[in-house]
């Protein structure tokens, strides 16, 4: 949206320059480099289980970093995320153990552990949206409150203990496999997938980018924003309570206090990188899942390299300072 | 909440700046305890969101209970500044003697010695202080503890008689700058060095965290496929370990040897199932050793500046028997 009102402003000489291609294609000109550099740099690189090693791996941070996508389109953040797993993490193993209620059957613990915990962060995600829409707070603001409170909320409810398990049916999602492919994986695709669909074709996905582009403009329009946004807020809570459980699952233990953590800072940084203008108004699914992967990447080739975790930190920091900064030069351009 | 922590500081601070006139003349002198039947003791916490933290408190918990004692408890919830105005919370309510888990080095040092100008004395617990600041034997009773550098060695000396001195290690290590990481590193380095077979061929941090444990286990095992055995500075990385071998397609405890340091119950688990070879603990139960210093130093006996806390071993020949008593 953004875009197009800005398209007839430009001067009408429009030249097509190397920062304006590498705004735009940024994302896929570091990855594909990076997987050079991996490929020359690190041993065992060509190889299925490799592969594996690094969807499973970023499987998480996509699927948290799509909702936070749909969010930072319509202008806001979502700083709640990480907080928001924890508690999914923490109410599934109480509720397929049969802490919570009693169980007629193991099946229906599983069951219940598979929604509810999604249902319950989707619907804190409503409360974010209603703090937003209805109070006018700030969304940085707004999702403070629950990245601090949430984690506490799962610490209560877990008196701040490790919940250790084995469950295979309830685990399946972390650890299962489907031809060949680790089962999160296949989940991580199939929301890229709809969430691109979405946005493309859908009513919804238009209105999250009017709202984003100029909302004033939107709701002179006839857009309901405040509507469109609480549910931004509501699909990202479900996405950070999916990838909770899939945490979860992977290490077959929940810990409150780790589940999470900072994984709102990644799946920002993921959305950033992918292109995804910070001020709203434009979306990238594909250049979200983009983001996401070089992360990993960078993470994967300094862990491989034996590089220091503080220095592979700040390799971290000074990529989305990058892709700040080549957003920028997009824009000028 | 806030106000009542403001409150209890000031009022704290208060009875400090008080005693500390009193007290100034005698200040070369550790504060004495006298010899009773019933103590009031306080445990200043640190934080208890982990099995091993929740196991130590139980400990001094039941223990002072057992003997009759009067136990103040405070959690700091990982809060240096928290834990100091703890400890003059202490101070205020005139206990007897503090036993202190201290969070962080240089922070808590102004607890320790507010608690000595108050004539109260203070015995640490599982981490120290900075010694250049406050000294054992002057400033306070003495620190009760692990010898984290002798549980990286033992579990460096029991892999090496597994794998008959050759090895290919992966090591997975604590938070970095984290005493415990630093000693448990150095301990199994010094006890592989004589065997020229034992190489750690990659070594990165997991945090003492299960997840990344595992993440960082995986990542270093592809990169690494000669791997033959996996040293972790605790349990939880170990046990993400475990995952991130399983994942590799290849089978812990067979292809893979695991050895790691705590003790807890996930781990005896692992080490019944065959899975996991050996850890070296590191024991959580402070209450016995703890009380009987506090009862030794009110005879007037002279404390050793370091209590070690005796840790056990862990391995298929004994987990089943001991894991009733794991935590």
């Amino acid at each position: 949206m953004l875009e197009r009102v800005a398209v007839p402003a430009a001067p009408p000489v429009r030249r097509v320059t190397v920062t304006a291609l590498l705004a735009r294609h940024g994302a896929v000109v570091a990855l594909a480099a990076l997987i050079l550099l991996a490929l020359v740099a690190t041993p065992n690189f060509l190889s299925m289980r490799t592969l594996n090693v690094n969807l499973t791996q970023v499987a998480g941070i996509v699927i948290v970093a799509l909702g936070m996508t749909l969010v930072v389109a319509t202008g806001g953040i979502d700083l709640s995320v990480g907080s928001l797993m924890a508690i999914a993490g923490a109410l599934a193993p109480m509720l397929f153990l049969g802490r919570l209620v009693p169980l007629p059957a193991p099946w229906v613990g599983v069951a219940l552990a598979l929604t509810v915990p999604v249902l319950v962060t989707g619907a804190f995600g409503w409360f974010n949206g209603w703090l937003v829409t209805r109070y006018r707070i700030q969304p940085i603001v707004a999702t403070l409150v629950l990245l601090i409170a949430g984690r506490g909320i799962a610490q209560v409810v877990t008196n701040g203990n490790l919940q250790a398990f084995r469950n295979p049916a309830f685990q399946v999602i972390g650890l299962g496999r489907l031809l060949g492919l680790p089962v999160q994986v296949w989940l991580m695709a199939a929301l890229v997938l709809l969430f691109a669909w979405a946005m493309r074709r859908t009513l919804f996905g238009r209105q999250i980018l009017a709202v984003g582009g100029n909302e004033r403009a939107a709701r002179l329009a006839g857009v309901p924003v405040s509507r469109v946004k609480r549910r931004v807020y509501v699909i990202s809570g479900l996405c950070a309570g999916v990838a909770g459980l899939v945490v979860i699952a992977i290490n077959s233990a929940a810990d409150a206090n780790l589940v999470g953590l900072g994984m709102e800072l990644d799946a920002i940084a993921a959305v950033a990188v992918g292109g995804t203008a910070l001020s709203g108004g434009r979306a990238r699914i594909g250049g979200t899942l983009v983001g996401a992967l070089v992360i990993q990447m960078v993470r994967y080739i300094l862990l491989a390299l034996g590089v220091p975790d503080a220095a592979a930190l700040v390799a971290k920091a000074g990529l989305i300072i990058g892709a700040v900064w080549l957003q920028r030069q997009g824009r000028v351009a | 909440m806030l106000r009542r922590d403001m409150f209890s500081m000031t009022a704290a601070a208060a009875l400090t700046a008080l005693g500390g006139s009193r007290i100034q003349a005698q200040d070369a002198g550790m504060p004495k305890l006298a010899q009773k039947t019933a103590y009031k003791v306080g445990f200043a916490q640190t934080e208890s969101n982990n099995p091993w933290r929740i196991a130590q408190t139980e400990s001094m918990r039941s223990e002072a209970a057992k003997r009759g004692h009067q136990f103040v408890y405070t959690d700091a919830a990982a809060s240096a500044a928290k834990q100091v105005a703890d400890v003059n919370s202490m101070i205020a309510q005139r206990v007897d003697l503090i036993f202190l888990a201290p969070r962080e080095e240089k922070p808590l040092v102004p607890a320790v010695m507010a608690a000595k100008r108050a004539g109260i004395p203070v015995i640490l617990l599982d981490r120290r202080v900075d010694e250049a600041q406050a000294k054992p034997g002057r400033d306070y009773v003495c620190f009760i503890g692990s010898d984290f550098i002798l549980e990286g060695h033992r579990a460096g000396e029991w892999l090496v008689r597994e794998m008959k001195g050759q090895a290919a290690i992966i090591e997975l290590l604590g938070t970095t700058g984290a005493s415990p990481a630093n000693d448990r590193h150095a301990g199994f380095v010094e006890a592989i060095k004589a065997s020229p077979g034992m190489k750690i061929i990659a070594g990165q941090s997991g945090d003492f965290v299960r997840d990344k444990g595992r993440q960082v286990a995986e990542t270093l095992l592809q990169a690494n496929g000669a791997a033959t055995a996996i040293y972790a500075h605790n349990d939880e990385m170990a046990i993400g370990a475990l995952a991130a071998i399983e994942a590799a397609g290849k089978k812990p405890g067979k292809d893979i040897i695991v050895v790691s340091v705590d003790g807890t119950r996930d781990a005896l688990q692992a080490i019944i199932a065959g899975t996991m070879g050996a850890t070296v603990e590191c024991n959580p139960k402070f209450g016995p050793k703890a009380f009987e210093t506090m009862e030794r130093y009110a005879r007037g006996e002279a404390i050793e500046p370091w209590v070690i806390n005796q840790d056990r071993f862990f391995d298929s020949s004994n987990a089943q028997q001991l894991i009733a008593d794991s935590y």
